[in-house]
């Protein structure tokens, strides 16, 4: 090989290169990051590269005999191809939004957008006169060809540059927004996008911002690809591509952009080139269905084997605290852990962790229901529920197994919408509000089902509740550490405070996911409370915690409803019950059957027979 | 009316192929995108016996195990270790994507890009109502009906079918009361693995000819059905198999024949918008 035909090879081998880890980049802040499942992402390579071709290239009808057909033919000079290419790629974005908004299952909008990506491709093959059809768009102009000669190996190698220089600043655009606390959000709405809702995390904003963020690199990518090409057509783009840009990710490791450009070289790229060496064997048709093959293998035993990619995703430190050596939880030692290593809620103030200001008791009306009703196809779980909690008491509610408990608790808190009935809080008719904005408005709920995020941190899984944090959104995580930085080293001071607090200190920089049922129980308490509530909804908060450590809790909830917090608590335990919560609601098969302390309830024969002895 | 008799035919191959399609999704929670690709590899074993010499109404046979045999498989060694590991969902649906593109040019790799047929006779031509339909069309729709009879009676009558739609309401009730689940689960891998088999059968005699990607397209009008009719439903699979296949035929005799399809990805793309539960599902099915 000469050293020009290899400067041409390399610059292809640096173009292709640039485009696969820009396209990977992309999906890998989707996917990896935010948990968008997008099958479709292909259409947004594709829109970029039809855009920036129809935006450089001069009229259809005047222009190359007329042969081909397409819209626009603006023959804008370079770079606004380019720049066209990525806006249209993120507006491409807006339309999908429904698909992956707040209500749909995850794999049922990847299969959304799977197909829309195939619909997509079939639209533009046969509708010709849009971007030619099948046959696609050719002669597509190179950037400043008038300036330069795009044959010589200066410009394909600057070619080459460009793109790469392009890739990295791309990386590090994501880069600064995956550190951010807004990465942190992202990251736990795709641990568990309930939770994040429930935290007051806007789900639909995230997630399109994010979408249209990944459709406009794509779309970048595109452009860059058209420009060296100088061709696109339905052929490029069919939904199978996008798994392949799936498996580069997945093999190279998903949630670090460091792993998705690996899997750019590995995957699309390595294979181009690996085939390209391949001495000619059988049909025409055999190596490029052996490369799928390949690809479909790959993916399989890359996620047995090594789920989290060569490079996995990085375990973010932020304690501040001189490190202890890193203690890995053992989530089969429940009941030894509970008794000895935590537990030591002693007498550190909950209060002084909470940035509320203090509040004098009044007992007023916090939240209230009206009729409130749920049925689920037809069966009916809670029925005409009218209840009101009042402000600084620590309100139990009790009742046998499908009473409706934790359904009424969804309801207050927005995660499900009641058939009928009215909810208010402070007085405001909530009944239709988000619950993301119910609970950043003050009204937090935790689950009765385990709830952490996994694969954030301990101490990622307290400081992503603090509400108001100025990274804590696109535009704030674009601005850098310069200005969250601080910010958030005092968020995190607080998460490390509360953790001391709950003697859990040694585990805040291992994975959530790792911990023991009843430490998670611990971080789901101290979460919330980070939420920094007014009314603060808990389900089932003590299951699986030791009796000790529960009274503890009891007792600091008691000292919170003093100071004006406003708690309600769905248990089991009835000497948690007895012990700490005044009133006590009783639910039965879907109403309240009566209201009162626990003394009056006990001597109540109708809830002694539904409940207390049952 | 001619264009009638067309819908009728590519909803009774259709129904076949989205009652297994969203029994497995009920019952074993996979949404199995590697469907289309079991199918296409059962017409080719039919094809592969039909080449012996031997009738291709015997070699359906071959071909209904095949599927049945595969689809037990792929549970039994891929889908079902994952799912135990306790990931996403998605994690499976990325698999099955896998399994899809193995499967699909695996088969290609195989028998490589040529279209191959049948060796049967389309039999005579009945015309009525306006429609024009062969013997073998006539047969699939009579297979269809037979196979919806049969699958009605499973899941009403036999304590296999009630504790498959046990296992598909509850699975951990199912369990605790005494359902063998992973059976049941077994069981309806081979039951629509069976249907896979026999769809992909008569989805070759349907179209005439075909090779390795011939469905690569069928996916969506399986999930168009299925959603329609609301995911995990049987019943809605029917119902939503019928109202596809009519609907992208009477399309393409009315509008044009290139973008059958499209009113099939609409309706898969305005249920998932607005109806994710189908047309008669609830909330709760979710």
């Amino acid at each position: 090989m000469s050293l020009t035909s290899f400067g041409f090879y390399m610059s292809t081998i640096l173009v292709y290169g640039a485009v696969d880890a820009l396209a990977c980049l992309g999906l890998s802040i989707e996917f990896g990051v935010a948990g968008i499942t997008n099958f479709g992402f292909i259409i947004f390579q594709a829109a970029g590269a039809y855009t920036a071709a129809i935006l450089s290239m001069p009229n259809a009808a005047t222009s190359n005999g007329g042969f081909q057909e397409f819209v626009l033919g603006w023959n804008l000079p370079w770079p606004l191809p380019w720049i066209g290419a990525t806006l249209v790629g993120g507006l491409i974005a807006l339309p999908f939004v429904f698909l992956v908004g707040k209500r749909l299952r995850g794999d049922f909008a990847a299969v959304g957008l799977l197909v829309s990506a195939v619909l997509l491709n079939l639209l533009v093959k046969n509708y010709v006169p849009f971007l030619n059809g099948d046959a696609g768009i050719s002669l597509v102009p190179a950037p400043l060809q008038n300036l330069f000669n795009p044959q010589s190996i200066g410009y394909q190698l600057a070619y080459g540059g460009v793109a790469i220089i392009l890739t990295v600043l791309v990386y590090f655009l994501l880069r600064r927004i995956t550190e951010s606390p807004y990465g942190r959000s992202l990251r736990a709405m795709r641990d568990n996008d309930v939770v994040a809702d429930s935290l007051g995390k806007n789900l639909r904003g995230q997630r399109t911002s994010i979408l249209v963020l990944g459709g406009m690199i794509a779309g970048l990518s595109g452009a860059v690809l058209v420009g060296f090409i100088s061709l696109w057509a339905p052929g490029a783009w069919g939904y199978a591509e996008t798994i392949v840009l799936f498996a580069a990710i997945i093999i190279g490791g998903a949630g670090n952009h460091k792993g998705a450009i690996l899997g750019a070289i590995l995957v699309p790229l390595g294979f181009e080139e690996i085939t390209r060496f391949l001495p000619p064997f059988g049909s025409p048709s055999l190596v490029p269905a052996l490369e799928w093959v390949a690809i479909g293998l790959l993916i399989i035993l890359f996620l047995w084997f090594r789920p989290n990619g060569i490079i996995p995703e990085k375990r973010r430190i932020l304690s501040t605290i001189v490190h202890r050596a890193p203690v890995t939880p053992d989530a089969d030692d429940d009941d030894a852990e509970s008794a000895s290593n935590i537990g030591s809620v002693n007498d550190f103030d909950f209060r002084s962790v909470l940035t509320t200001a203090p509040v004098v008791n009044d007992h007023r009306v916090m939240l209230s229901t009206q009729g409130l009703s749920k049925s689920f196809s037809g069966v009916t779980v809670v029925s005409g529920v009218s209840i009101s909690i009042q402000q600084g008491r620590l309100t139990g509610m009790i009742g046998p197994n499908g009473a409706g408990k934790s359904t009424v608790m969804a309801m207050l808190a927005g995660t499900l919408s009641p058939t009928s009935g009215q909810i208010f809080f402070e007085g405001q008719d909530v009944t239709h509000v988000a619950s993301y904005k119910r609970a950043q408005a003050g009204l937090v709920r935790t689950f009765q089902l385990a709830s952490e995020f996994k694969k954030l941190t301990v101490l990622e899984n307290l400081v992503c509740a603090i509400p108001h944090q100025s990274g804590d959104s696109f535009t704030g995580s674009l601005r850098g550490r310069r200005y969250w930085g601080s910010e958030d080293t005092s968020n995190i001071e607080r998460a490390e405070e509360i953790l001391e607090g709950f003697g859990l200190s040694q585990y805040a920089d291992a994975y959530a996911g790792g911990l023991s049922g009843g430490q998670r129980r611990l971080v789901e308490i101290m979460r919330a409370l980070l939420a920094e509530p007014t009314v603060l909804l808990l389900d089932e908060p003590m299951a699986g915690v030791h009796r000790n450590l529960a009274r503890k809790i009891g007792n600091h909830l008691v000292k919170l409803c003093k100071a004006g917090m406003t708690v309600v608590m769905v248990e089991h335990e009835l000497s948690i019950m007895d012990e700490f919560c005044d009133p006590v609601i009783v639910l039965a098969e879907g109403k309240v059957l009566a209201e009162g302390t626990m003394a009056e309830l006990r001597a109540n024969s109708e809830v002694v027979e539904a409940y207390l002895v049952g | 009316m001619s264009s009638f008799g067309f819908g009728l035919i590519t909803a009774a191959v259709l129904a076949i192929a989205t009652v297994g399609f969203t029994m497995q999704f009920a019952v074993t929670n996979v949404l199995n995108l590697a469907y289309g690709s079991v199918m296409i590899n059962s017409a080719y074993v039919t094809y592969w016996v039909n080449q012996h010499g031997i009738s291709v109404w015997l070699a359906l046979f071959a071909g209904v195990f095949c599927g049945a045999v595969v689809s037990w498989c792929l549970n039994r060694v891929i889908y079902t270790p994952f799912q135990r590991r306790n990931l996403a969902p998605i994690t499976v649906v990325i698999v099955s994507l896998g399994v899809d593109l193995m499967g699909t040019f695996g088969l290609q790799a195989i028998v490589g890009g040529s279209y191959v047929t049948y060796k049967m006779s389309q039999g005579h031509e009945f015309h009525f109502l306006g429609m024009f339909l062969s013997g073998v069309q006539l047969i699939i729709i009579g297979i269809c009906a037979g196979v919806l009879i049969l699958i009605h009676w499973l899941l009403k009558y036999t304590r296999l079918g009630k504790a498959m739609r046990a296992t598909s309401a509850n699975r951990n009730l199912a369990r605790n009361s005494g359902v063998k689940t992973q059976f049941i689960i077994s069981m309806t891998w081979i039951i629509s693995g069976a249907l896979c088999g026999l769809a992909g059968t008569v989805f070759a005699m349907n179209s005439g000819v075909f090779e390795a990607t011939s469905n690569e397209l069928y996916i969506v009008l399986l999930l168009a059905a299925m959603f329609l009719g609301g995911p995990g439903e049987p019943y809605g699979a029917m119902f939503g198999a019928l109202a596809i296949g009519l609907s992208t035929e009477i399309s393409a005799a009315y509008i044009t024949a290139d973008y059958k399809e499209v009113i099939a990805f609409l309706v898969l793309l305005g249920m998932l918008a607005f109806r994710p539960y189908g047309l008669f599902g609830s909330e709760k099915t979710l």
